[in-house]
């Protein structure tokens, strides 16, 4: 009748294993194999083993652009976003004395989470755009005589999109390690004669590592996954890595573009390794 | 011996008073100063669309409004263009539910696994954190191709389903980790012990102490599916979800009637989150209305 | 008294959860019904694990556990009769007090009246019938203990298991509720079993002290038995109120024989019946606190009397007694319980060179 703790464990992991395998593992071997097939050039592909489509990927200067904008974006993205998220979450634990008022803020802070994506990049064009509000406002006000071109389809309104996105997966993470750090730590740290600096330094950085580097892996990964944004608000001036291989998909070239899908694959799947040295997610959540 | 303690208390007092009002200096006004400039720029870019969206005929894509009118929205539903929004519409709330039922279910049960150890669940884990940092449009290519391979024909309901899942389910685990860390199993073991059978335990305990938990995890779910795009566009199939339809719609509409459909779509996010947090509220309330039977 | 079932036997219970190390290592007990046991030591003693093994929250790796004679493993807590009290008291935290403890009716299948009006009566009986309608939350500790007891009660075991009952509570709380649990198994007349680190708790409830260390029994017997005569150094330092003195057999004189140490040499000790003990061998004796009395040094020793001489390093007053801690006989902490006015009559203070002195026969020879 009692069945032992990994059976038990494994019964209860089966339904998510049913939805992993067929839709995480075997699309990821699909590419894989789609990667090393060629084509006929009419969108069909057949086997015969190459890695030419990888040296294509690999000695084309273009791949190299395309990650080096890519990963400019992401680090971009990671930087304002953990900037904002770090002073957002320590002004909401560590200034507002109201529990109440904290927890309302917060909330505030988490509302637009709930609404799509799309709309609320798309919000920014009325605002950036040549004749946006922006625009409109600073001639207004006289501080410029002709609009400024840079704010929309620009690197500039990508970021801007894309902090504006993600920066609440940030805020989430440090707000919940904060909130752990126990304020008599503090209290002593000022009783020892430390300065302000001193404490952020030695006690509320280390503190939040965990949860800068948990909402930093939600930002690498969604940034080095996306094409959308990228498209829109750079007005197609920029492309990403992700945008060039669903352009082959619309071109039918299949395995060239599977062949960048399983370089950027284990790219990512990298970097958030390197993150996850830092930080014991498991632990971290379960806490 | 009161008077030395009444004078240490006091002293006290005035350090702590001295502490307080130091804290209020310039960092908070700075810090206040940027979490105001935070929501504003959070907030202001979503409403400033939400009245865009009212525009007259005779308006364009940016301030200034020409006058108030529905008829942008009207637009929407005539179908006047290309396209089947409604039909998007529908076809993404049935996909959204589908989906936040799974996901609650299956991550409820996952969650359940992971508060033991078990031999192999580090594998599970980081299969599951694999799965969540995909590049979302490399598994819908993946998938649709593995469809073409089989020779199933994707659609919303079951490719892009699959799809979907296999980031909010992941999600919903994380969120689940962080509600079941509040489940303190002495409460199971306590039913055990009063003779509940183990569904009992379940149905009688550990499902309503998690239960507003678990709405926030079937939030979480609707929400990231009536919003998910990089895993759909390549397995939806022949009919769109809303999301590829606003995305074509970024394409080629260059009206307002685009940022109806941006209100629209939020309005129904906020009616789904009013509907969630007013249920967690039910749950409270009722809670606390026993407390005041009892006084 | 007792229900005539509620006796407990472990047989060789072995509890190993990696294999290597023992929680708990080859338990032989014997508990009889009716009888209120406290299993003490210090944490990470095994003590908890036999509560756990004994209520059917784990298996033995090895052993028998029998209850009223009947090998139990295996069964659950239900069929065992057993109920357990939770050291949070794992009260489940959304339904009532009422709810709570008509949990077992509940999932019995009782109906609605039926187990309220059952689950009202017992509420009646720990004074919560005011409260019968709050959340846990909305109860102090001692309200909790009491709706925890209550809700383990209403099943009727045969044996009531405890973990760390008062352990949550302040120090005030925790001596009435210690009366109110006295009473309660005085009342329902089953077997309790009570986990506890605390010393002072299980001298003052139990019938029967098991005392634990490393998962073994160091000593078990009645409360009195434990506190006045300890079998070993180990049970001596951790119920406490004992000096411990090491030294070795000097010289044996018929009834008598003396010991020496390194910073001493001539404590007498007695040889109590049938002891026998060889010149050289190395030796612990307890002395019990409270029968040390302090002269000064240079004073005279009353008939059958021994001492041994030190400086005194701290005076703690106790009220009715007078703590006074001195350096003697090798130990760092050699401690007299002095009464109150005798203390004073002496006043002695720190630094002070004094005599302990303590009746021959008072003293007690460890294994």
């Amino acid at each position: 009748m009692k069945l032992n703790k990994t059976a038990v464990g494994w019964l209860n992991v089966t339904p998510l294993l049913a939805i992993m395998v067929p839709f995480f593992i075997m699309p990821i071997i699909v590419v894989a194999i789609a990667s090393i097939m060629q084509t006929d050039g009419f969108g069909g592909m057949f086997m015969d083993p190459t890695l030419e489509n990888y040296t294509y990927v690999f000695q084309s200067a273009l791949t190299y652009r395309l990650y080096f904008e890519t990963i400019k974006f992401a680090a971009l993205t990671l930087i304002f976003s953990a900037f904002i998220g770090f002073w957002v979450a320590y002004f909401l634990v560590f200034h507002v004395r109201s529990k109440l008022l904290a927890m309302g803020l917060f909330l505030i802070c988490t509302v637009p989470f709930w609404t799509s994506n799309i709309i609320r990049m798309i919000s920014w064009i009325p605002l950036l755009g040549k004749e946006g509000l922006i625009n409109q406002a600073l001639m207004a006000m006289g501080f410029i005589d002709a609009p400024l071109e840079f704010l929309l389809y620009s690197d500039f309104a990508v970021v801007v999109a894309y902090v504006h996105q993600l920066t609440i997966f940030m805020i989430v993470p440090i707000f919940n390690s904060m909130a752990r750090i126990d304020k008599r730590v503090v209290e002593a740290a000022l009783d020892a004669g430390a300065s302000k600096f001193d404490i952020m330094r030695y006690i509320i950085l280390p503190m939040s590592k965990s949860g800068i580097a948990l909402g930093a892996i939600f930002v690498v990964s969604i940034v080095m996954g996306d094409f959308f944004v990228v498209k829109v608000m750079s007005g197609g001036g920029t492309a990403s890595v992700v945008g060039a291989f669903y352009e082959d998909i619309g071109v039918l070239q299949y395995p060239s573009a599977a062949a960048s899908a399983i370089v950027l694959t284990i790219l990512v799947m990298l970097m958030v390794a390197l993150i996850l040295r830092v930080v014991d997610i498991r632990k971290e959540i379960t806490q | 011996m009161t008077d030395v303690t009444n004078a240490t208390i006091s002293t006290r007092g005035k350090r702590r008073a001295r502490r307080n009002s130091s804290d209020r200096t310039w960092t908070f006004y700075v810090l206040a100063a940027f979490f105001a400039f935070y929501v504003i720029a959070l907030y202001g870019p979503m409403l400033s669309i939400y009245i865009l969206s009212f525009q007259d005929l005779r308006g364009g894509l940016v301030f200034p409004m020409r006058g108030f009118s529905l008829y942008w929205f009207n637009e929407l539903i005539m179908q006047t263009r290309a396209g089947d929004v409604s039909g998007s519409f529908t076809r993404s709330i049935y996909l959204a539910i589908a989906v936040t039922v799974i996901t609650v279910v299956f991550s409820f049960m996952a969650g359940m696994a992971f508060r033991r150890r078990f031999r192999g669940d580090t594998i599970v884990f980081y299969l599951m954190i694999g799965s969540l940092v995909a590049p979302g449009l490399v598994l819908g290519i993946g998938i649709g191709l593995g469809f073409d391979m089989a020779g199933i024909p994707t659609n919303w309901f079951t490719s892009a389903l699959g799809a979907q899942l296999s980031w909010t389910l992941p999600f919903g685990i994380l969120v689940m980790f962080a509600v079941m860390s509040r489940l303190n199993s002495d409460w199971e073991e306590a039913a055990r012990d009063l003779g509940a059978s183990r569904a009992q335990t379940i149905g009688l305990v550990v499902l309503p102490v998690l239960a507003p938990g678990l709405i926030a995890v079937a939030l979480f779910g609707f929400t990231l599916s009536y919003d998910e795009f990089a895993r759909t566009l390549q397995t939806a199939g022949a009919q769109n979800t809303l999301p590829l339809e606003i995305w074509s719609m970024t394409l080629n509409v260059t009206s307002p009637a685009l940022y109806a459909l941006g209100t629209v779509s939020t309005v129904i996010s906020f009616l789904i989150i009013g509907v969630s947090l007013g249920s967690i509220i039910l749950l409270q309330r009722r809670n606390a209305a026993r407390k005041n039977i009892s006084e | 008294m007792g229900t005539g079932n509620g006796d407990i036997e472990l047989a060789g219970v072995t509890k190993s959860y990696d294999g290597e190390t023992f929680a708990v290592d080859g338990i032989n007990l014997k508990i009889p019904d009716g009888a209120y046991c406290c299993l003490l030591g210090p944490s990470g003693c095994g003590k908890s694990t036999i509560l756990r093994m004994i209520a059917g929250h784990e298996d033995p790796t090895h052993g028998e556990i029998l209850i009223g004679g009947e090998d139990v493993v295996g069964l659950d807590p239900v069929e065992r009769r057993t109920a357990m009290m939770f050291q949070s008291y794992a009260l489940f935290p959304h339904l009532s007090v009422r709810d709570n403890i008509a949990f077992a009716l509940r999932v019995r299948g009782l109906s609605k009246a039926e187990r309220n009006a059952k689950a009202d009566a017992m509420i009646e009986k720990v004074h919560l019938t005011e409260f019968a309608n709050r959340l846990p939350s909305q109860l102090s500790g001692g309200q909790q203990q009491r709706v925890a007891l209550a809700r383990a009660a209403i099943t009727e075991p045969r044996v009531l298991l405890l973990d760390e009952p008062l352990s949550a509570l302040d120090e005030h709380l925790r001596i009435k509720m210690r009366a109110e649990l006295s009473r309660m198994q005085r009342d329902l007349g089953i077997t309790f079993i009570h986990v506890t680190h605390t010393q002072m708790e299980a001298i003052a409830l139990a019938d029967m002290v098991v005392v634990m260390d490393q998962g073994k029994i160091r000593q078990s017997g009645p409360a009195r038995e434990v506190y006045a005569e300890p079998k070993n150094r180990y049970v001596a330092e951790f119920i406490g109120g004992q000096n411990v003195i090491s030294g070795k057999v000097s010289y044996i004189n018929g009834t008598r024989a003396t010991m020496a140490g390194a910073t001493y040499s001539n404590i007498e000790i007695p040889l109590a019946n049938g002891k026998r003990l060889e010149d050289g061998q190395s030796l612990d004796i307890a002395i019990r606190r409270d029968d040390i009395d302090l002269v000064r040094a240079g004073g005279d020793l009353p008939d059958g009397s021994t001492s041994v001489e030190g400086a005194i390093t701290g005076v703690e007053y106790q009220g009715t007694f007078v703590k006074v801690m001195m350096e003697a006989a090798g130990e760092e902490e050699f401690v007299a319980y002095v009464p109150e006015r005798r203390f004073f009559e002496e006043s002695l203070s720190i630094g002070d060179r004094v005599l302990a002195i303590w009746q021959i026969d008072h003293a007690h020879l460890l294994a």
